[in-house]
């Protein structure tokens, strides 16, 4: 290769062809995908997210949560993220047009959360309890506490009716409360919206084994 | 032709010329390695000692983790290849870099752009998509200065005073093309004119992808290219591999991102093409590393003389590994058990760690007397540099793979409950820890001499570390190989 231009020309060429052969064939093939209008009763799915589960969203993304959870389950079959109760069907690209921004993870330090709103355990008070003192529900977690999301107030004060119920060795000192703060009700709005419950034509061909090997 | 004296004096003109720039490069490179290496410990540290600055909102893992990995990434691995790109493609291009004063300005441009996004990082304004967390704000500052130095290194090629276009130079040409594209595009994609739904964690693959494989392992494969047959004093072995490996090498990993998104919400051609375009890279691999083994092939006994030559052939192994892995994980029947475990993690880190830094340091040890004048001050730190480096780089290996294959084992089992597994994976988050402390081990012992071998005050040199050239090496009839 003694030419310059040769080269410049191949360099060019390889990341062209790479952008247009992946992402615009990706965005024409399913860049446009809408909302899906069920039939029965003309609900838009999935469902835009609230505004404050919006905002818990970027507490999610600036506390980097992504870091230890991933947000996709993957098929019957394939892993056992079904097994385990993650969900009960693979997440299709449609489940993800609520988010703005779409944090699908890449490493599972923790459980996958895409359908943690789902857990037959899954409340308010479950969700406040676990980012306070992961201890205090899941023993021997190495999940941070995120208790700075969180206000320590004089007992005295009206009793806030959103104060956490700890026991034991979690429970505030006395005299004291710990009220969850504006961010940590935004983080367990976007926590409680987590399900994709909604059965799209789409989920269920992928799970047939014919499709699913479709690999190399 | 010239004869060799004026070679010399060419040469020594042109590293003058680069001695300002490249050593501003590296001597921010370094302080990046030093403070993403303690980052990252802080961070590795928290998965088995969660108390551990807990309750700390700056340093909580899914902020240390992330800012560690940019202030390694953007800080040490991009100033590191900034500084060594600039400096061989002058040399090879046999011209000298003008007006370095602007290539000054742009290091301080980059690296306020990352000391800022950092800080944004721990400070919350993440965005969380993988190596594009810096935050938004930061984006121009870093394309601004490395639009000044692509334009450098891209100029002095084409003022080159040489007939022959050298394999390192396709590689750093290349990879001077490839990444802001790379990077301007994820950033159009992702925050400018964000696209919608499952394309974004597409987009994230194809940059994060592209940003290994079109920028730190051409980076990576210069090094190697050049280091070999200028410390051997022997030319490359075969005429027409390294350009078959080159572009094979190239459009395989321009295709390959998709391979991330195996099990995924996007349709199943986005991993299929990815792993096709692994299996392309096979070849390229073989062949990269027949020709470069093949350099070395019979004067292994030069390791022992050249610490320089000992780094590369670390890097080697590393790219070799790393592409192993690579492949293998591109597979669907590995994915299903170790995509999501510490061995996603290892494959990255045996790329940008393995093959990229190890290389890069290798080149910091060639280049810095050269620009000095004088030899490294220590022998001892830098042995000890390169003996926690490979020991850490085997310690890391051997814990990310273990530890990745029993949490895949016990993730893909439903019977285990997670605290279960949490409490499997504690030993092997020590171990990592401690491979982690060798290397930054390495990074002090590094930084360390570094600063006391440019620093111009002080007696002259304790022990050359540049160990005795071949008496062949040291008048090269013409730099470079081929
Ligand atoms: C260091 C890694 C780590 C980080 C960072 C982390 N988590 Fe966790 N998380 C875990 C682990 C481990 C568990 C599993 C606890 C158990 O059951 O043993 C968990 C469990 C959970 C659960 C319960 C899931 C279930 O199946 O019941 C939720 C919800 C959760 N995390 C939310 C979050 C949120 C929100 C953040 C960010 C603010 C976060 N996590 C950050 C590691 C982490």
């Amino acid at each position: 290769m003694k030419n310059g231009l040769t080269l410049f020309l191949g360099v060019f060429a390889t990341l062209a062809l790479s952008w247009a052969g992946v992402l615009l064939t990706a965005q024409r093939q399913f860049g446009g995908l809408a909302q899906y209008k069920d039939p029965a009763d003309e609900s838009l799915n999935p469902a835009a997210l609230s505004g404050i589960a919006d905002q818990g969203r970027m507490v999610y993304q600036d506390l980097g949560c992504v870091s230890c959870h991933t947000q996709q389950v993957r098929r019957e079959g394939f892993g056992a993220d079904i097994g385990r109760g993650w969900g009960t069907r693979q997440s299709v690209a449609r489940d993800y047009l609520r988010e703005k921004t779409v944090l699908i993870g890449q490493a599972r330090l923790g459980p996958d959360l895409r359908n943690a709103a789902a857990r037959p355990y899954a409340d308010a008070e479950y969700f406040y309890n676990l980012l306070y003192a992961p201890q205090s529900v899941a023993p021997g977690t190495n999940m941070p506490s995120y208790d700075f999301l969180f206000d320590v107030r004089p007992a005295s004060d009206q009793p806030s009716p959103h104060a956490l119920r700890l026991t034991g060795r979690f429970a505030p000192a006395p005299g004291t409360q710990i009220v969850p703060s504006r961010r940590a009700d935004e983080l367990v709005a976007y926590l409680l919206s987590l399900k994709d419950t909604y059965d799209y034509p789409e989920a269920r061909p992928f799970v047939e084994p014919k499709q699913k090997e479709g690999g190399h | 032709m010239n004869s060799p004296d004026n070679n010399r004096l060419e040469q020594q003109e042109i590293d003058a010329s680069a001695k300002w720039p490249v050593l501003t490069f590296l001597g921010s490179a370094l302080c990046w390695l030093v403070l993403g290496g303690a980052l990252q410990l802080g961070a590795a540290l928290q998965l088995h000692t969660p108390a551990f600055l807990g309750g700390c909102e700056w340093f909580t893992y899914g902020r240390l983790a992330p800012a560690a990995q940019n202030a390694l990434v953007y800080g040490w691995g991009m100033n590191a290849a900034f500084g060594f790109g600039l400096w061989l493609m002058a040399r090879l291009s046999a011209s000298a870099l003008r007006h370095g004063g602007w290539l000054f300005v742009a290091a301080q441009f980059w690296n306020l752009g990352i000391t800022l996004g950092v800080l944004g990082i721990l400070t919350g304004a993440s965005t969380s998509f993988e190596l594009l967390e810096l935050p938004r704000f930061v984006t121009v500052l870093l394309l601004v200065a490395y639009a000044l130095i692509g334009l450098w290194a891209v100029s002095t090629f084409c003022l080159r005073n040489t007939e022959h276009v050298y394999v390192s130079q396709w590689y750093l040409f290349g990879a001077a093309f490839w990444f802001p594209w790379l990077y301007t595009v994820a950033q159009v994609m992702l925050f400018q004119a964000p696209v919608r739904g499952a394309l974004q964690p597409l987009v994230n693959a194809w940059y994060v992808n592209g940003l290994y494989g079109l920028w730190f392992v051409p980076v990576a494969l210069a090094a190697a290219y050049y280091f070999l047959p200028k410390i051997l004093g022997r030319p490359l072995n075969y005429f027409y591999l390294p350009a078959a490996g080159f572009w094979c090498l190239v459009v395989a990993t321009a295709f390959s991102g998709g391979s991330r998104l195996i099990g995924g919400p996007v349709p199943s051609w986005v991993a299929t093409l990815g792993t096709v375009a692994n299996f392309v890279a096979v070849p390229a691999v073989v062949m990269i590393s027949m020709t470069l083994f093949g350099t070395l092939a019979g004067r292994y006994a030069a390791l022992k003389e050249s610490i320089t030559l000992r780094f590369v052939f670390l890097g080697l192994l590393g790219f070799v590994a790393a592409s192993l892995l690579n492949f293998a994980l591109s597979l669907r029947s590995v994915a299903v058990l170790l995509q999501f475990t510490l061995v996603g993690e290892l494959r990255d880190w045996l790329l940008f760690y393995g093959c990229f830094s190890t290389m890069m340091f290798g080149a910091a040890y060639f280049i810095v007397p050269r620009l000095t004048g004088r030899a490294w001050r220590s022998g001892a730190l830098v042995r000890a540099h390169c003996g926690a480096t490979a020991l850490g780089l085997v310690v890391l290996t051997v814990t990310l793979l273990a530890a990745g294959w029993q949490q895949g084992k016990l993730l893909n089992d439903p019977a285990v409950p997670f605290a279960d597994l949490t409490k499997a994976m504690l030993p092997w988050f020590t171990a990592r820890s401690v491979a982690l402390m060798l290397l930054a081990v390495g990074h002090l012992a590094f930084f360390v001499n570094f600063c006391w071998s440019v620093c111009p005050f002080g007696s002259a040199a304790e022990a050359p570390a540049e160990f005795h050239l071949p008496p062949a090496m040291s008048l090269p009839a013409k730099e470079g190989h081929a």
